[in-house]
């Protein structure tokens, strides 16, 4: 029926698969050949030794004025921010001596009534990783808002939506979603047949039982930004944020904490450059054109060649640097989780852009028809969720339409 | 809906379209008044995003003009655009667009008639489609 029916079945072309592992051992082969070739074309060996971690200054206890609040929340996210911001090393020992944590639900105990039961602007600085999905993220932000100095979205989905705002694709929205995912997936489906033959169970929003009634949250037709919902501060982007734009945060919030030095402007990106990721990357561009666009499991990467020449989509022409290109660096294509540039909107409209000056022109392109110009851009499956896995959340259409077909 | 107007953006480049636009104008022929036109020195100039902007503040058609194959003032530009277009309206669809939204037309500078001819055929088209599928954002 809908989208996430599609998207599985699409899946499930097993035979396809078969063909590509055998398309793998033939390129092997010749791939060992091309690296040679690439060795003898960029004529130095790049390395792709991570650079150590810097570990930096522990920070030196509790400032003067005493600690400050720090609350750490995540809305709809998969968790992994949470766990980045351990990324700080050893520091991260010292930061209870600077802050206290009044909140973070991984970590440690604070709820939601001792946050209520605070002072606006109390809390110095909160950290927000996840979109905003249903009625508990939202009320949540909206009072860590009220409560904090500073608000900090965290992580991709905060600043973008990141891939909980694909969600929005689905046609018939959280109706859609809740009846695929309590009825359709194999596991669920199998547990509805075995227990509820006559009606599947499907989570409610409320539920009366004998001891009175139980609430659950209300899911959202649209996955919201963060900024969508609250006026916030700064922005840290990353699927997670790295860890020197997680240092340059801590440093700015521990220069605050200590000496009272003045923040950033407020709207400030932190850990991004001026420039895309392909300014970071160290591979050579030798712009080649590419007709066929592979998966990195599809090939033998070579090191030192853009991986746009060797056929791999990666978006990093599209994305703004900052992240020191760790995924480039290791063989994997960009996936744009540092969002667009400063100067467009649209992280995935710089890609179309970029992609289809990529394609080559063919001797019969002045008398070619659509078809075939259709059948080349049709060699990039899904461009939709693949050119904007991250930001469709910032997007400028951010959601699913229906045609009414002119009614 | 008979009474539906379609709004349309329609971009033209500088050293075709723009000039065919005219001509038809100059000529004086009939045609509907439903498109507004931006006049970009190449139709590889018109950025997707400019697409998408254009979606999304609610017009119910863009059209892209430019040189024909071979013609293009800046050599290729035009093999561009048709690539991007064509990507374009695969994401459009995917959205739940009907891609005969879009549309990428070849118009010369002496072409007013054919102008007029895709201008009035376009209308046709997005009246029968009926107005963008976008809804307006609740806030």
């Amino acid at each position: 029926m809908g989208f996430l029916d599609e998207l599985f079945k699409k899946k499930e072309k097993v035979e396809d698969v078969a063909a590509n592992v055998a398309n793998k051992a033939e390129k092997a082969v010749k791939g060992a050949a091309d690296a040679a070739k690439a060795a003898a074309y960029d004529g130095e060996k790049v390395t792709h030794e991570l650079q150590k971690a810097d570990l930096g200054e522990l920070l030196p206890g509790a400032p003067k004025g005493g600690k400050i609040n720090l609350a750490i929340y995540w809305a709809a996210a998969c968790g992994g921010c949470d766990v980045s911001i351990l990324d700080v090393n050893e520091r991260i020992l010292t930061v209870g001596d600077m802050a206290n944590i009044v909140m973070w639900p991984v970590a440690a105990d604070g709820k939601e009534k001792d946050i209520a039961a605070m002072e606006d602007g109390e809390i110095t600085v909160s950290i927000i990783s996840g979109a905003v999905r249903n009625s508990e993220n939202e009320h949540m932000v909206k009072l860590l808002r009220q409560k904090s100095k500073i608000v900090v979205a965290y992580g991709t989905c905060a600043c973008f939506g990141g891939s909980p705002a694909l969600a929005n694709l689905v046609a018939d929205g959280k109706e859609e979603i809740l009846n695929y995912v309590y009825t359709k997936t194999p596991t669920s489906a199998d547990f509805q047949k075995t227990y509820h033959k006559d009606a599947p169970v499907i989570p409610k929003v409320s539920c009366k039982v004998p001891e009175g009634e139980l609430t659950l949250p209300v899911l959202y037709d649209t996955v919201k930004t963060l900024d969508q919902v609250v006026d916030v501060d700064y922005f840290v982007p990353g699927c997670p944020p790295q860890q020197e734009t997680i240092s340059q945060m801590l440093k700015a919030v521990a220069d605050f904490a200590y000496a009272g030095v003045a923040l950033p402007p407020k709207g400030t990106t932190i850990g991004i450059t001026t420039k895309t990721l392909c300014d970071e990357c160290p591979r050579k561009k030798a712009n080649a054109r590419i007709t066929e666009f592979l998966e990195p499991y599809q090939v033998n990467v070579q090191d030192g060649i853009c991986l746009m020449d060797q056929g791999i989509l990666c978006l990093g022409p599209s994305t703004i640097g900052g992240c020191g290109a760790r995924c480039t660096k290791a063989g994997q294509p960009c996936r744009g989780c540092y969002g667009p540039t400063a100067d467009v909107q649209e992280q995935g409209a710089s890609m179309f852009t970029a992609v289809a000056s990529l394609l080559p022109i063919l001797d019969d392109d002045p008398i070619c028809d659509e078809e075939k110009i259709v059948k080349i851009v049709s060699e990039i499956k899904d461009p939709l969720g693949y050119f904007y896995a991250f930001t469709l959340g910032k997007a400028l259409i951010k959601k699913a339409v229906k045609e009414t077909g002119g009614q | 809906m008979a009474d539906f107007e379609p709004r349309i953006v329609t971009f033209c480049c500088n050293w075709c379209s723009y000039a065919g636009a005219d001509g038809a104008g100059v000529a004086r022929l009939q045609m509907p008044t439903n498109f507004r036109i931006i006049r970009t020195m190449c139709s590889a100039r018109v950025d997707p995003e400019f697409i998408l902007r254009a979606f999304s503040k609610g017009a119910d058609g863009v059209m892209v003009l430019g040189c024909h194959p071979g013609d293009c003032h800046y050599i290729g530009g035009n093999y561009r655009a048709r690539r991007r277009i064509a990507l374009l309206r695969l994401v459009l669809e995917q959205y739940g667009f009907d891609p005969r939204r879009l549309k990428l037309e070849w118009v010369s500078a002496s072409e007013g008639e054919k102008f007029q001819k895709t201008v009035t055929e376009f209308v046709d088209v997005v009246k029968a489609l009926g107005p963008t599928p976008l809804q307006k954002e609740a806030n």
